[in-house]
């Protein structure tokens, strides 16, 4: 939805145009598109996905999600990324899209064949942990551990926007992701012991 | 192949002595006699001699929990699995007269439907069929394919509307409201209310709240159509499945395993093989292939189990000095189609002459089930509110007020430490009587748990020739750490790290377990555990011992990785060397001595309300728990955490809400349902009571979700002085107070 719309903005050159004059006209655009090319896909289709650097091979429906295509479809499955709620309230299938996150359970697995996609496991190993997840280890920010890929993936992805953020903003960073154990003060400590660690290791470097 | 040191059989039996312990039945413990030895073995030691227990332990499963590389019920995909789904009846009162499976059935990938054993669904959301199907998205399609005809029957779903003569009856011949329990002299209570000074009555009540497990209930069955089966479940009990899985499936007991690796969350809910494991064994018992039946989030909220809603109506009677002499109460349990719990009233205090009803108003409601210290949030929500109200009437310091009526001197140590950390001292005594619109306000609240354990935990602790440490036992860990602490104490047992062991748990293959309800874990396994590891050290003792001088097996020190004795040293693994081939194997057995029972919890809540929006701010919580040793303090700070943060959720947000006339949830989702999330965290304090100087493990979950709930209303209201007595305290509530306060002084 994101980068169909930057290039549609870009095409017709009003990038500066407000957000509801752009959804009117992408809508309008995707009727004609949609008029111009009759063709849908319909039943099970073969795509290939970029998963934590393997392009893999796996057959889906239009509608199943990437979610859904990681965890059920692709042979050997991908199941760090949690199904919780399925419908992009809690934050524990989070992956990233070409190192933005976004809710796996809200996103099809068509339309991310053009995609770098990250799960929790391409982010570390339980042997080599990024300095996300070994904070969360050392800090206890998890318990049942079902919401942790998630908070990781999340956490991990905005210490790359936000090397050195405050309480609030870690707060504010995972505000999109539920635990009912209760961790959050501790995932908020791993957080900014994990952008500790990595400055000062980058610092040394 | 038991090689127990002591192989002469003593001339007469053991000394025995009776004491009563919690066994848990589906959550919810209940008390039982059993006969334990008199003289048991050596103990835990004083708290602040242990090497690894009572520190701060990582969890031993965390690399992998943060890798994605755990392994839950949800993540099992066998080949040739298919996927289950529940179809439920919209109704919340109904009878099934046609179940149409023809059109789903054609549907390409659609393998098999059963329908519920039952035709008549007294609950929105009841279960009335099941499909399964080779993709998730294929078995949605089947249910939508299914046609259903329902005799549609009268519902009630409000407590109060249930309560009325001519409410529609939940159960035919019965009437929706039944007393279950009286305790106490209802002549006296009455007669001691004269001798008050000042009287407080009011009626407090609780939503049903949600257990929100984030993983949902559901089991994997992997049945072939052979003569053994092996059911991965996510569930609080291994040992809950395997009967009741054999049943469905038509199979002896022992051959149907059950297995539970890792479980996101369970909170009381998941017992047994529940609706949707019958389903699940059903569907693979036809189709002779593994089906996997996990819940949607919707099914979860609407059929998965809930904390029963509370009503409780109270009168105390106070004298001026602050002792409170009499109390009656009126306790009504709201557990839909079943029964509800609640604690009795007055709860922790002792309050002089008391008389309570206790009563049960059915409604057309999934069954309220074992949540985190069933009935205890809620009684004590209601104590705590009521306590305060007395200490303001009599205008009384509301801590000073509580040790007045309470005996036991622990909660006055907690108290005091609780009121120092959070900074009593700073709490405005009048309520509302701070500069708005801002108003900050400080409450406080006790919570009391028992945790002691049972008799049925068997752990067996191997140790290889090549030194490698195992230490087995069918449990469970919920999240809680209990693979962390199995390891921790074998390992210092045998003065090794805790890498140096191994914990294998979750399966019904392995030694027995208590289910984990009632927080009886840890004071179950524990126990059971360090007897092994005794064992182990006593009889690899034995086999070193010539190698080390002829030491006697309890003179040889096991510590820093080394095995010792008069100034000779030998490495662990030059040690195990002198092991049999097969390394040896220990049985432990449950020891009472090593565990006790009785928790006590106080909490306290500062809070910042805008008197303009009624909106709730919480700013910091402090919650000073005991709880005997503590095996791992990293993990039981993470519970206390978690204990204060679920009470913030029944405090200030979450409830479910009901349509009267359709009879169905309004808030089945996370999006409607308010769990607590980042942006509302407060500063939270947990404490160890480390004056508990008892060297026994009890088990604290449950003790910790028990103050808060009442501390933070306590709080709402010495910064409001508005008294919500309806939960969740919603800023509507605040200012529908305020706006009657008003109306009230210059009205």
């Amino acid at each position: 939805m994101d980068s169909s719309r930057r290039k549609f903005l870009k095409g017709v050159g009003i990038a500066g145009a407000g957000a509801a004059l752009a959804d009117h006209l992408l809508l309008e655009t995707q009727a004609k598109e949609l008029e111009a090319s009759p063709q849908t896909i319909s039943g099970a289709t073969k795509i290939t996905l970029d998963v934590n650097g393997q392009q893999r091979n796996v057959e889906v429906e239009p509608r199943t999600t990437l979610l859904n295509a990681l965890r059920n479809h692709l042979d050997p499955a991908v199941t760090g990324p949690k199904l919780v709620c399925d419908v992009g309230t809690c934050g524990a299938c989070t992956i990233l899209l070409d190192g933005k996150p976004a809710y796996s359970c809200l996103v099809l697995a068509v339309d991310t064949t053009n995609k770098k996609i990250t799960t929790v496991e391409g982010l570390g190993s339980p042997e080599k942990p990024n300095a996300v997840q070994a904070a969360f280890v050392e800090h206890d920010a998890l318990m049942c551990g079902f919401c942790t890929p998630g908070f990781v993936t999340t956490i991990s992805a905005y210490l790359k926007k936000n090397p050195n953020p405050s309480l609030e903003e870690v707060r504010e960073a995972c505000k999109g992701n539920f635990c009912r154990c209760g961790t959050y003060p501790r995932v908020f400590e791993a957080a900014l012991a994990a952008a500790k660690a990595s400055s000062s290791s980058s610092s040394q470097v | 192949m038991q090689q127990q040191p002591q192989a002469t059989p003593s001339p007469s039996p053991k000394p025995k002595k009776k004491i009563r312990v919690p066994r848990v039945i589906n959550g919810v413990e209940q008390m039982v006699e059993i006969e334990v030895d008199a003289d048991s073995g050596p103990g835990w030691g004083p708290n602040d001699k242990h090497t690894l227990l009572n520190h701060r332990l990582t969890r031993v499963d965390g690399p992998l929990k943060v890798a994605g590389a755990a392994h839950y019920t949800y993540d099992q995909r066998l080949p040739g699995m298919l996927y289950g789904r529940i179809l439920r009846c919209p109704h919340a009162h109904a009878r099934v007269t046609k179940l149409d499976t023809d059109a789903a059935l054609k549907i390409p990938g659609v393998k098999a439907i059963v329908p519920a054993p039952l035709t008549e669904v007294r609950f929105a959301g009841g279960p009335v069929a099941a499909v399964a199907a080779t993709t998730p998205e294929i078995a949605g399609d089947a249910l939508r394919a299914i046609k259903v005809t329902y005799e549609v029957l009268p519902h009630v779903v409000h407590a109060e509307a249930a309560a009325r003569p001519d409410a529609p009856k939940v159960v035919e011949e019965e009437s929706n409201l039944q007393q279950k329990a009286t305790n106490g002299d209802p002549a006296k209570a009455e007669a001691a209310f004269a001798t008050a000074d000042a009287i407080v009555e009011a009626e407090y009540t609780t939503p049903r709240v949600h257990h929100a497990c984030l993983e949902t209930h559901g089991l994997v069955v992997d049945y072939r159509g052979g003569d053994s089966a092996i059911v991965y479940a996510s569930t609080q009990g291994t040992f809950t499945i395997p009967a009741d899985a054999a049943k469905e499936l038509g199979l002896e007991q022992t051959a149907v395993e059950s297995r539970v690796d890792h479980m996101g969350g369970g909170f009381g809910s998941k017992f047994g093989i529940g609706t949707e494991g019958m389903f699940a064994c059903r569907l693979s018992k036809e189709t002779k292939a593994p089906v996997k039946l996990m819940l949607t989030r919707y099914d979860e909220f609407v059929m998965a189990g809930n904390r029963a809603g509370s009503i409780q109506k109270l009168k105390a009677g106070v004298k001026n000095d602050g002792t409170i002499v009499a109390m009656q109460a009126r306790q009504y349990r709201l557990g839909g189609i079943g029964q509800g719990s609640q604690a009795g009233q007055p709860y922790i205090y002792s309050m002089g002459d008391t008389y309570r009803e206790i009563y049960s108003l059915h409604t057309n409601e999934d069954s309220g089930i074992a949540m985190r210290a069933p009935g205890h949030p809620e009684a004590s929500f209601a104590a705590e509110s009521l306590v305060d109200e007395l200490a303001y009437k009599i205008k009384m310091d509301p801590i000073a007020f509580r040790k007045k009526n309470l005996r036991d001197e622990v909660y006055h140590r907690q108290l005091d430490r609780g009121a120092r950390e959070i900074g009593w001292s700073r709490r405005n005594p009048v309520a509302g009587g701070n500069p708005g619109p801002l108003k900050r306000g400080i409450g406080c609240g006790i919570g009391v748990w028992g945790g002691g354990g049972n008799n049925q935990c068997k752990v067996d602790v191997s140790v290889g020739r090549d030194g490698s440490v195992l230490v087995a036992v069918g449990t469970q860990d919920l999240g809680t750490g209990t693979r962390t602490y199995t390891r921790a104490i074998v390992a210092e047992e045998f003065g090794l790290s805790i890498n140096d062991v191994k914990e294998q748990i979750g399966s019904s293959k392995l030694g027995s377990a208590n289910p984990s309800g009632g927080s009886t874990t840890a004071a179950s396994l524990s126990p059971s555990v360090k007897d092994a590891a005794i064992k182990a050290r006593m009889m690899l003792a034995e086999r070193v011992a010539p190698l080390l001088g002829n030491p006697k097996p309890e003179e040889v020190v096991f510590a820093s990785g080394n095995v010792s004795a008069g100034g000779r040293s030998l490495a662990w693994k030059q040690a195990c060397a002198a092991l049999p081939a097969a390394g040896i194997t220990s049985h432990g057995e449950w020891r009472a001595d090593l565990q006790s029972r009785g928790i006590h919890g106080a909490c306290f809540a500062e809070v910042e309300v805008d008197v303009e929006t009624g909106h709730i701010k919480p700013i910091k919580m402090v919650h000073v728990q005991d709880g005997g040793l503590p095996l791992n303090r990293l993990a039981l700070e993470s519970q206390i955490n978690g204990g204060m943060i679920q009470s913030l959720g029944m405090a200030l947000w979450e409830g479910r809400v009901m349509d009267a006339q359709l009879g169905m949830q309004l808030n089945p989702g996370f999006g409607d349902y308010k769990l607590p999330g980042s942006l509302e965290m407060p500063e939270l304090v947990p404490i160890i009571d480390d004056d508990d100087k008892r060297e026994a493990v009890i088990g604290i979950a449950e003790g910790c979700i028990i103050p808060a709930v009442g501390a933070l209303a306590n709080a709402v209201f010495n910064a409001t002085g508005i008294r919500v007595r309806e939960l969740p305290i919603t800023p509507d509530k605040i200012l529908m107070g305020l706006m009657s306060s008003a109306t009230d002084k210059h009205g």
